[in-house]
């Protein structure tokens, strides 16, 4: 399975940690750890690293049939990380990491790190559409697409019902479909977009 | 949102803007105290509680320690808006975990959201449970989240969910889950048309099989199946194909699975699977220029060259596929020479030969030098698979020489593999001591004590090696700076063996004290407490340094350590004996060799334990190491009854007090804990396939079965829904039934899967011709072909297991008419050979007989048609004039079988029309068949009772 879900910055920032196991230990200490094990690594190395030093934070004995192996990938300035185990193809995890970024980009439409730090919930939204306790939940863009784009409005929903005088209190909505009215809100709502 | 909270983006962007981490420090503490303020005064709204809940948890990604928002969190979780509810499960997820207090008080709310009509409240609930659900919700939910899997009113995006919140609970408690009971259930849903939820529910059975393989066991027709789907007939929506391949990740879950079960003996699955191997490996012979593609393809690839080697080692794909790793592991990317090297390093683990492996020999040994240590990491593993007696010398001489430049990350479990390798593989003695001893030296530090033990081990009980073991130790010790764990060695095997040496040149007495007594002062405590013990041998065999020695006694009287101090004081009371004292000899006789034991090496490396994580397929070593294991998973597999219980009370124990007593005592109860279902105790699992299903029972299910024994096409069964037909042909030994399923329903039965057992599987082998269909569309039939071959007598007839979905899940059992009068064919008789024949055989025990009543037909005759269509359709031939009586019955036939060959059989059957009684007499040359044969003859003539 997966154990942990992180994104870091060039400089060892992290920008989303999400676990899947109980961390024993400092759960910080291990992301130090994680990022100066990879940050080391120059590019042109392969994706994949052993990582028996990280077990005991997992509270695993040493096994030679349960390895945790790390699998990361770099875009730009971000170091996508994940930490897995044997029973998860490598290549299988690479292939999951470009489908989250894909997610992302899709969600905010070239994403930068700055909407990971202002959107931290979001992202952590987008990421349970794809892995879920630690296992691959979707894969197909659309779908999780769909299922993020229903949950934004379900909140703008609630919202608005929350607050009658504001003008949909969703990013997506000022990112992508500019100002959203009352009466569009509206309109959506009586033909049931997005509404199961 | 975030930005939906303007208090919110104002205090991140405060933090970002903070230029040191005091100033961040101090802004979040005010920030915390304003949070702490306003809860503490009460009084706020959903909107200002999620605010500050989505500051706090901002603060918590921060990587900040949080005390307060854990109530305010539960509370939004209880929300009935959505926008509050989510950022309560966020943090619910975040800040809590699984034996966290707050959780209890979240049950409620979870349960109430997962029976909501609002399916993505549902979500949200499944996925709290599936990041933080303890032993409390999976006890309390599991039952509902079953629900939310099966209903049929599911969407697709809550079926995908529920089926990871299952597992997750199934990982944690595996006790609360009753796999077997729910396991056709489970995989019938492999077969739903939405591939996202197969994915998940994929990964469920791969995690539920691996500890009840008997009772998934459909799932690898299913796997099967759905590969043939996706890779031979691309039949897949177009939005799971990732950059052209049809979802890669669906395609290495069953894959995978499918490494789990041995291999099937089903002539037809076999080959349709061979040919969804051959098409995947035919497919990535082109690599392409697109990274994503040619990642998603290699990641199918590889484990498909996996369940290839799974398969048979010896198949032409396996041929194949070491042509392809060979040149996967000089390939210019990383990571395919990564993933090369472990591919192979699986199939040196399998293959009878290591043949293949070894032309790339060189290749692999310069993959030790790789740039990249993920990369060295692999090549180390496959050597240490590939090493046998014949390549021993190079590779350890490779290993050897590669350590000294190792990464110390590498370096401890290379030495234990050297080690193993060595002890394994050693061609001659002197090697082994020379190699193992170059190990010690090279390597210091990271030798284990396990291994100094094993050597000292060795040389004790071999007895050629002892004289060139001390000189080889001695030897070594003359460098300057000789590690601590070789001078244990030296001390032990000097203290044994020295004496062997001492008369050559440069070996005496007094040299060999000195070497080891200049070690001394750099080594710790126990390594002086060896060499006195060392000295005081040498007291005995070397008379001449008894001085020396005794001098060096009386010094250690008097150190700090109590250890040493007692050994010195003790040795010098025994050295300063008088010498003819006896004591002295017996004390130091020689060591007697140690009892045989297995390598303490071996157990260091194969530490493992019993658990419901995925277990790998193979073991990194050569293929002995794989068929233990093998063995010993299968002794788990068949324990995992009393390991689950253990399991299930020691995580117990770690959450909660009182409850693990109660727990450990259910253990005890053998009906209540559903982990005890593959205890040896033979249990009444129902729904357990590994036993036969109970059969569809009823008046005219038995009218249609018995029509059918002396039949060879009819219906077989028949209700609202479906109609179940047979048409057959048997020839010798062999048969074919073809099977018609006619949906009588306006919608299709989806999820259609068939099973056929065996009542005596070896006598009776059954097949499917083809791979039975997953969908019988609305008011049409489709047909099942079934191979049948005979290779014993055999008297229970084999049942087939139909389930499908048709709103809700049905199973139905039934017995398929396949007898052993089947397998007969008639045999023209003259009266002499019959008779001659009849009294061969002579009576009981090769004769079965018995009377019973029949019916008259209207007219108040016997029924002589019936009698007749009964006998030849039991496939014996109607012998005429043989009986004088008309109204009998004299029959002969043949039983054809593969394995025991043919077996004659007589019949005559007497109905009485007075008495209304019937004869029927049987004589065979099998006493089996005879009584069998009788049974089978009796059942559709006998009246009703």
């Amino acid at each position: 399975m997966i154990h942990a879900v992180l994104i870091f910055n060039t400089s060892g920032v992290p920008r989303l940690t999400k676990f899947y196991s109980t961390v024993h230990h400092s759960p910080q200490t291990l992301v130090q750890k994680i990022f100066s094990l990879i940050c080391t690594r120059p590019a042109g190395l392969c994706n994949f690293l052993d990582a028996p030093e990280l077990e005991e934070f997992l509270g695993k004995k040493q096994r030679e049939d349960e390895r945790l192996r790390v699998v990361y990938r770099s875009y730009a300035t971000l170091h996508f990380v994940f930490l897995v185990d044997a029973a998860e193809s490598e290549l299988g995890i690479l292939d999951l990491i470009q489908v989250f970024v894909e997610s992302l980009d899709r969600a905010f439409e070239n994403v930068c790190e700055l909407d990971l730090v202002f959107h931290f919930d979001e992202v952590h939204h987008i990421l349970a559409e794809v892995i879920q306790g630690g296992l691959v939940l979707e894969t197909n863009l659309d779908e999780i697409d769909r299922s993020v784009k229903q949950a934004a409005q379900a909140r703008k929903t609630s919202y608005a019902s929350a607050n009658p005088l504001s003008l949909g209190g969703s990013s997506m909505g000022q990112r992508s479909a500019g100002l959203q009215t009352p009466l569009g809100w509206l309109t959506g709502k009586l033909t049931g977009v997005g509404t199961i | 949102m975030a930005t939906g909270m303007r208090g919110l983006t104002q205090f991140i962007a405060d933090i970002r803007g903070a230029r040191v981490r005091e100033l961040e420090e101090k802004r979040i503490n005010k920030e915390m105290a304003n949070i702490r303020k306003r809860f503490k005064d009460g009084n706020l709204d959903g909107y200002q509680k999620k605010k500050y809940v989505a500051k706090i948890i901002f603060t918590y990604i921060l990587g900040y320690k949080v005390d307060v928002g854990h109530m305010e969190a539960v509370n939004l979780i209880s929300s009935n808006k959505y926008s509050e509810k989510q950022i309560g499960y966020l943090a619910v997820t975040l800040l809590m975990h699984e034996n966290s207090d707050f959780l209890r008080l979240v049950v409620n709310s979870i349960r109430k959201d997962l029976d909501d009509n609002n399916e993505i409240h549902n979500c949200l609930a499944l996925h709290a449970i599936a990041n933080v659900g303890g032993r409390e919700m999976a006890e309390a939910l599991a039952e509902d989240v079953h629900r939310l899997l099966i209903s049929p009113t599911s969407q697709s995006f809550v079926k995908k969910k529920a089926a990871l919140t299952l597992l997750r609970m199934y990982r944690k408690h595996p006790d609360v889950i009753p796999a077997e009971e729910w396991a056709l259930r489970i995989i019938s849903i492999m077969d739903d048309p939405d591939l996202g939820v197969v994915i998940c529910v994929t990964s469920l059975v791969m995690a539920l099989a691996q500890d009840h393989l008997d009772a998934f066991a459909v799932c690898y027709q299913k796997s099967v199946d759905r590969l043939h789907r996706l890779v031979v007939e691309h039949e897949y929506s177009a939005t799971y194909a990732y950059y052209k391949v049809p979802s890669p990740w669906l395609q290495v879950k069953l894959l995978r699975l499918l490494q789990y079960y041995p291999p099937s003996d089903d002539p037809t699955i076999r080959s349709v699977l061979h040919n969804v191997l051959q098409v995947v490996m035919t497919n990535s012979a082109e690599p392409t220029r697109n990274v994503q593609h040619n990642n998603a393809q290699h990641a199918v690839l590889f484990e498909a060259i996996g369940l290839a080697i799974h398969l048979d080692t010896n198949s032409p794909l396996v041929g194949t596929a070491a042509v392809l790793l060979a040149r996967f592991i000089s390939s210019k990317e990383t990571n395919v020479r990564y993933l090369g090297l472990d591919t192979m390093a699986h199939l040196a683990a399998r293959a009878d030969s290591l043949e293949p492996i070894k032309k790339h020999q060189g290749t692999i040994i310069l993959s030790l030098r790789d740039k990249d240590i993920s990369v060295r990491r692999r090549a180390l593993d496959l050597l240490y698979s590939m090493c046998d007696v014949d390549n021993s010398e190079l590779i350890v001489g490779e290993l050897l020489r590669y350590l000294k430049v190792a990464d110390y990350g590498l370096r401890e479990e290379m030495v234990l593999k050297i080690a193993i390798l060595t002890e394994k593989y050693a061609s001659s003695y002197k090697w082994y001591v020379d190699t193992i001893l170059d190990l010690i030296s090279a390597a210091g530090d990271h030798v284990g004590d396990e291994v100094w033990y094993r050597v000292v081990q060795i040389v004790t009980n071999t007895e050629d090696l002892q004289e060139y073991a001390a000189k080889v130790v001695f030897e070594h010790m003359k460098s300057p700076s000789s590690h601590e764990s070789l001078v244990k060695v030296g001390g032990y095997i000097l203290g044994e063996y020295g004496h062997l040496i001492a008369n050559m040149p440069g070996y005496s007495p007094i040299e060999q004290f000195q070497l080891l007594h200049s070690k001394s002062q750099f080594c710790g405590a126990p390594t002086r407490a060896l060499l006195l013990s060392t000295y005081i041998k040498w007291v005995n065999v070397f008379p001449e340094l008894k001085l020396q020695l005794i001098n060096v006694f009386e010094r250690y009287r008097h150190v700090l350590d109590s250890d040493l101090q007692q050994r010195a004081c003790e040795f010098y009371a025994l050295a300063s004996r008088p010498e003819d004292d006896e004591l002295l000899q017996n004390v130091c006789e020689e060591m007697p060799p140690f009892p045989p034991r297995q390598s303490a090496l071996l157990d260091r490396l194969n530490r493992k334990q019993g658990d419901t994580e995925d277990k790998r397929t193979w073991v990194i070593g050569g293929k002995e190491a794989n068929l233990e294991r093998q063995a010993s998973r299968r002794l788990t597999i068949m324990t995992t009854g009393a390991g689950k219980l253990t399991n299930g009370s020691t995580s117990g124990a770690a959450s909660t007090n009182a409850r693990d007593i109660t727990q450990s005592l259910a253990g005890l109860d053998f009906s209540t804990s559903p982990s005890q279902v593959e205890a040896p105790q033979p249990e009444p699992a129902p729904s357990s396939s590994s036993k036969i299903p109970p059969v569809v029972m009823g008046p005219n299910v038995d009218k249609w079965y018995d029509k059918l024994m002396y039949s060879t096409d009819g219906v077989l069964y028949e209700d609202v829904q479906l109609q179940i037909g047979i048409k057959s042909r048997y020839h010798g030994h062999l048969g074919q039934l073809a099977i018609y399923v006619g949906n009588k329903l306006p919608a299709a039965l989806t999820s259609f899967t068939t099973t056929v057992q065996g009542g005596d599987s070896d006598a009776l082998s059954i097949t499917f011709a083809k791979m039975p269909p997953t969908m019988v569309a609305p008011r049409t039939q489709t047909q099942l072909l079934l191979h049948v071959e005979c290779n014993k007598v055999f008297k229970n007839p084999p049942v087939m297991t139909v389930s499908f979905l048709a709103g809700s899940h049905q199973t139905l059992s039934i017995r398929l008419p396949i007898v052993v009068t089947k397998f007969f064919e008639g045999v023209k008789l003259g009266p002499n050979e019959f008779f001659e024949r009849w009294k061969l055989i002579g009576g009981p025990p090769r004769e079965a007989q018995s009377v019973f009543p029949i019916t008259l037909d209207a007219a108040g005759h016997i029924d002589m048609p019936k009698q007749q269509q009964v006998v030849s359709g039991l496939r014996f031939d109607i012998l005429e004039g043989i009986d004088p009586n008309p109204t009998n019955i004299v029959g002969a036939g043949v039983l054809h079988t593969a394995i025991e060959g043919k077996v004659g059989c007589l019949l005559r059957l007497e109905p009485n029309r007075e008495a209304k009684l019937s004869r029927v007499t049987i004589r065979s040359t099998s006493e089996d068949v005879a009584s069998e044969v009788q049974k089978l003859i009796q059942k559709p003539l006998a009246a009703p009772s």
